[in-house]
């Protein structure tokens, strides 16, 4: 079953490459129905999945290179449904968003569908190396994605910091997964919490710490992060949903099923510095956001601020806040697609990025009235405010963290309060103000530009007033791992006193 | 001695894949003889399947048990059979990718064929030789027919030159290795064969040791310039980009797969009392490689010269499986140069086609290709990631193998090395591949703006399609599908009774492998 999710997407990319005489209509075509084939799949999933189960569901296993120990393993929790059930929808949406007239389309299709098979196999593995592989599998086909479609600056030079960021990225994830194993007298590298029971403290921490500075770039957490804006900005607006919606939960995916999972003991150690290093990514990312002058760099500056309450969460590691985790992610994916969808939107019919020059969109007759009110929206559910989903996620971040660490969670609530500074800033400049009368003769909205936003939109708000949909999917899973690392944490503090 | 008994004794069957490929030769040669230049519609064909005969042939030879023949100088353990299996079959690519090439430049097909079989021959009995003169008179075929082919394209000073270079350097490692020999054979008191000779140095009353490091550096000179490792390494970039591209395909493939057979058939056999010396050296000269290869890459503008620095890399990689010294890492050695075998084949095909259609092979020519010739460029992106080792390709395997391995004996710094310095190598390997996707129709170079038109039907056009075709399977699938050449490249080492018998083979308890006296973790972490 989950197999599905991964091959027929890959089957797909194969199909749009290779055959003969595809029309760039039917490409797109083609893409799209299979998106939304593994839509409606991965939705049949979901009322298949049994929510107060908290391992790992529909296993398959086909032992493969025995040598290695890699076994092609895959299973689902709590912890990776939403995400699988993002990638989905996001990967519909990217290829739904894309312009019709883009250049080499077919090629263009079939690295989406290349990435988001990677995505899919990536949240799926129970096994290390498998994880690697899908893991190290979506650097070339992102690398082009970036390069040949991204915007005409300096996509030359994105691309290559963002291949090598997350090739090192990769090794590092690599090196710490072999030490995990080998030192840890594993047979092979399917995941295994146990494994890591007999290292001593110290080894522990060292791989742990390879996990964090691998996952961190991903991430990315704020000394690591620097590949982001570029990436993110010289992307297309479709490969920058790809990127900010799906792949950077690929970093804080790993983060919690590997570093937590395996290294509860080491966790509970380095959780105050990782606390401080969330709180601290989320005031730098706010603070930058502030400063910039291009609503794309705003809202990839944005992204580090949200990362980085993920990350306090998960240093905190109660049963609450894990959860909160996990919305974030899901939550995140979502505003950040509509955010840079809609900023592609006011891009590619006002012609510019720039705060100093957007004005008055909002403006009902020749402004983009309904795309910038989608866009206040988009920004206020970044922002925290209830009722929508981001509001949902962010409480239960901070009220799951509060007993944890109770300054830096102080600290991400400020900047939670930043962020609507920052997106004021921006809705201020770009919606309301006069439009400049020689240049405002912009191209109409359509119909089918919007929907993505429209679908988005709707479902910020769905999960926003029912969060209990998205909740309770994870809630067993994320209980139990909270349970275990609070056992951990007090037999430690058992044994200090 | 009787008949039966002399004929037991040269055990003369084990060498019947040699048997073939001479024959393939001289059949070769009398045709072209016979016939004249027109027989170059036949020759190469003539050559391919008395190639593959030998494969099959030996395939027979897995299964003998009694390895050893000609009275010791020959031994057709699993191990030799699958290096003599690899080096065979990239003589048969090679040849496929050669014809139209070599046609073109106005020169002899069939001699060219000859000197390339005697070379193979060379490669092939190296595999097997247990014994010093044998070993040095295959290492001497292998390496004068090398010369030969470097500077077959005579009226070229480019050819000249690299043929001169790498004779004067090649002649003077054989003659350094020819005395590490004749010390071998001093020191054990007069004894050819390899076990004879380590069994007579750990016996002798007086301490050998010195004689026996001088030996073992003599001999890791010739070794070492063989598969190019830094600082044996200067006539590689020059060589290959002098020489004809095929030839270039053959030595980074089959003349190093020799080597590296040879370097683990002497060093495990003849050296087991200095086993932490040859692995201090060996990691060195990886450690070297590693870096050198890697680095200097990356400023390279001629794809011929990218691939040199590319190969001498690539043998550091293979040199952390000899290192490693268990059985997992005698077989990813084995795996990864057969993954090896079709990347690099399948690069220097496309490199070959990509010459005959435009005159170049500068990186910067290759601007814009996708749009003119998808198919080369395919071919040569996914071999190109398969070198960098990019999943879900075959290389990616390959490295994952070596890594394994040597994680597991205990030398990390190796790994991350090897971890680190592929990171680097995606960089330039990613360069080539985004000149030719990447770049907008309007940055197309004048050669691809000139490109002519695609024409399959040109005589040796189709053997190169086929190579192209074929390393493109092999190198996206043979990853994937990887379970019967692990279970063949294992298999090949835990058959064979050299590496049973070794000190340090089958360390798989971490207990040994942790021990501090580990060269590796000295050097390497």
């Amino acid at each position: 079953m989950l197999s599905s999710l991964i091959w027929v997407p890959f089957l797909g990319a194969a199909i749009v490459g290779f055959l003969p005489n595809l029309s760039a209509n039917r490409a797109r075509l083609l893409a799209l129905s299979i998106a939304s084939g593994v839509i409606v799949w991965t939705l049949f999933l979901l009322t298949q999945f049994n929510i107060s189960n908290a391992g790992f569901q529909f296993s398959e296993f086909i032992p493969w290179i025995d040598t290695l120990g890699l076994n092609y393993s895959l299973g689902v929790d709590g912890l990776s449904v939403p995400l699988l059930a993002l990638n989905s929808l996001l990967t519909w949406i990217v290829i739904y968003s894309t312009s019709e007239q883009i250049t080499r389309p077919r090629l263009y299709y079939s690295l989406i569908l290349l990435v988001s098979a990677g995505i899919a196999g990536a949240f799926l593995s129970q096994n290390l190396m498998l994880f690697v592989l899908f893991y190290e599998l979506e650097l070339i086909p992102l690398y082009l994605l970036i390069a040949i479609w991204g915007g005409t600056q300096k996509r030359g030079y994105a691309a290559m910091k963002f291949l090598i960021y997350t090739a090192v990225s990769g090794i590092l994830i690599l090196a710490a997964f072999l030490g995990v194993t080998w030192l840890g007298n594993a047979p092979n590298f399917d995941y295994n919490p146990l494994v890591t029971q007999g290292l001593s403290l110290n080894t522990q921490l060292i791989l742990l710490t390879m996990l964090l500075v691998g996952f961190g770039i991903k991430i990315p957490l704020v000394p690591l992060h620097t590949w982001l804006p570029d990436a993110y900005v010289e992307a297309s607006p479709p490969i920058a949903i790809l990127l900010g919606g799906v792949l950077a939960k690929l970093g804080t995916y790993g983060l919690v099923r590997f570093g937590l999972g395996m290294f509860p003991e080491a966790w509970v150690t380095v959780a105050p510095g990782l606390a401080i290093i969330g709180a601290f990514s989320a005031a730098y990312g706010a603070l930058s956001a502030i400063a910039q002058k291009d609503i794309k760099r705003m809202v990839a500056y944005s992204s580090i601020g949200h990362m980085g309450y993920i990350l306090l969460a998960a240093a905190a590691a109660t049963p609450l806040s894990l959860l909160g985790a996990v919305l974030q992610m899901f939550s995140h994916g979502l505003i950040l697609a509509i955010l840079f969808h809609l900023v592609g939107i006011v891009e590619t019919k006002v012609g510019t990025r720039d705060l100093d020059v957007l004005n008055g969109l909002l403006s009902p007759q020749r402004g983009l009235p309904f795309t910038t009110g989608l866009l206040v929206l988009g920004g206020m559910a970044s922002a925290g405010i209830p009722g929508l989903v981001g509001f949902i996620a962010e409480f239960l971040v901070l009220q799951g963290s509060f007993s944890a660490f109770p300054i830096p969670t102080l600290v991400c609530v400020l900047c939670s309060g930043l962020t609507a500074v920052y997106f004021v800033i921006l809705l201020n400049r770009t919606c309301f103000g006069k439009l400049d009368n020689t240049t405002a003769y912009y191209p109409k909205v359509q119909w089918v530009e919007r929907t993505p936003a429209l679908v988005l939109a709707a479902l910020i708000f769905f999960l926003g007033l029912q969060p209990t949909w998205l909740v309770r999917l994870s809630e067993t899973t994320t209980t139990a791992m909270g349970a275990t690392i609070t056992t951990t944490s007090n037999v430690q503090v058992a044994a200090k006193n | 001695m009787s008949f039966a008994e002399l004929a037991a004794q040269l055990n003369a069957g084990t060498i019947l894949p040699e048997g073939i490929v001479i024959v393939t030769l001289l059949a070769v040669l009398v045709v072209d003889l016979i016939v004249g230049r027109t027989s170059s519609r036949v020759t190469p064909y003539i050559a391919i399947a008395g190639l593959l005969s030998a494969i099959v042939a030996l395939y027979y030879q897995w299964d003998n048990t009694n390895t050893v023949s000609f009275l010791g100088g020959f031994n057709s353990d699993a191990l030799s059979v699958v290096f003599r299996g690899i080096i065979a079959l990239s003589c048969a690519v090679t040849i496929l990718m050669s014809i139209r090439y070599i046609e073109q430049s106005g020169t002899s097909l069939a001699e060219f064929i000859g000197i390339m079989i005697s070379a193979t021959l060379g490669g092939m009995f190296l595999s097997g030789a247990n014994e010093l003169v044998m070993i040095f008179v295959s290492l001497e075929t292998l390496s004068i027919s090398s010369y030969l082919m470097t500077g077959y394209m005579k009226r070229d000073p480019r050819s000249n030159e690299a043929a001169l270079k790498y004779l004067l350097i090649g002649a003077s490692s054989s003659a350094i290795f020819l005395y590490g020999l004749s010390l071998l054979y001093g020191l054990s008191g007069g004894e050819t064969e390899l076990s004879a000779i380590a069994t007579a140095m750990a016996n002798a009353s007086t301490d050998l040791s010195f004689g026996l490091v001088i030996a073992l550096v003599f001999a890791i000179a010739g070794i070492a310039f063989k598969i190019s490792a830094v600082p044996f390494h200067q006539w590689t970039p020059d060589v290959y980009e002098g020489s004809p591209t095929p030839v270039v395909a053959f030595l980074s493939v089959g003349s190093k797969a020799a080597g590296f057979a040879l370097a683990i058939r002497l060093m495990v056999t003849a050296f087991p009392l200095i086993t932490e010396q040859w692995h201090f050296v060996f990691t060195a000269l990886a450690v070297l490689s590693m870096v050198l290869g890697n680095v200097v890459a990356l400023t390279q503008t001629s794809m011929k010269r990218l691939l040199a620095y590319s190969s001498i890399a690539q043998a550091g990689f293979v040199m952390i499986g000899l290192i490693t010294g268990t059985e997992a890492g005698y077989s990813s050695m084995v795996f990864y140069l057969l993954v090896y075998l079709f990347m690099n084949l399948g690069g220097f095909a496309c490199v070959i086609l990509f010459s005959l259609r435009t005159g170049t092979d500068q990186i910067s020519e290759y601007s814009g290709l996708y749009q003119k010739d998808p198919l080369l460029t395919l071919v040569l992106s996914i071999c190109l990631l398969s070198l960098g080792g990019i999943p879900p390709l075959a290389g990616f395997f390959g490295k994952i193998y070596l890594f394994w391995a040597a994680w597991k004996s205990g030398a990390y710094g190796l790994v991350l090395l090897g971890l680190v310095t592929s990171v680097v190598s995606i960089y330039y390997y990613i360069r080539v591949v985004r000149m030719m996707v990447v770049k907008e129709p309007q940055e197309m170079s004048e050669s691809v703006k000139n490109y002519p038109e695609i024409r399959w039907n040109l005589p040796g056009m189709r053997p190169l399609q086929v190579t192209l075709v074929l390393s493109l399977i092999v190198t996206s699938v043979a990853g994937i599908l990887s379970n019967p050449l692990f279970t063949l490249a294992n298999s090949s080492v835990t058959r064979t009774t050299m590496l049973q018998g070794a000190p340090v083979v089958s360390t798989q308890t971490p207990a040994i492998s942790h021990q501090p006296s580990t060269v590796n973790i000295q050097v390497g972490g």
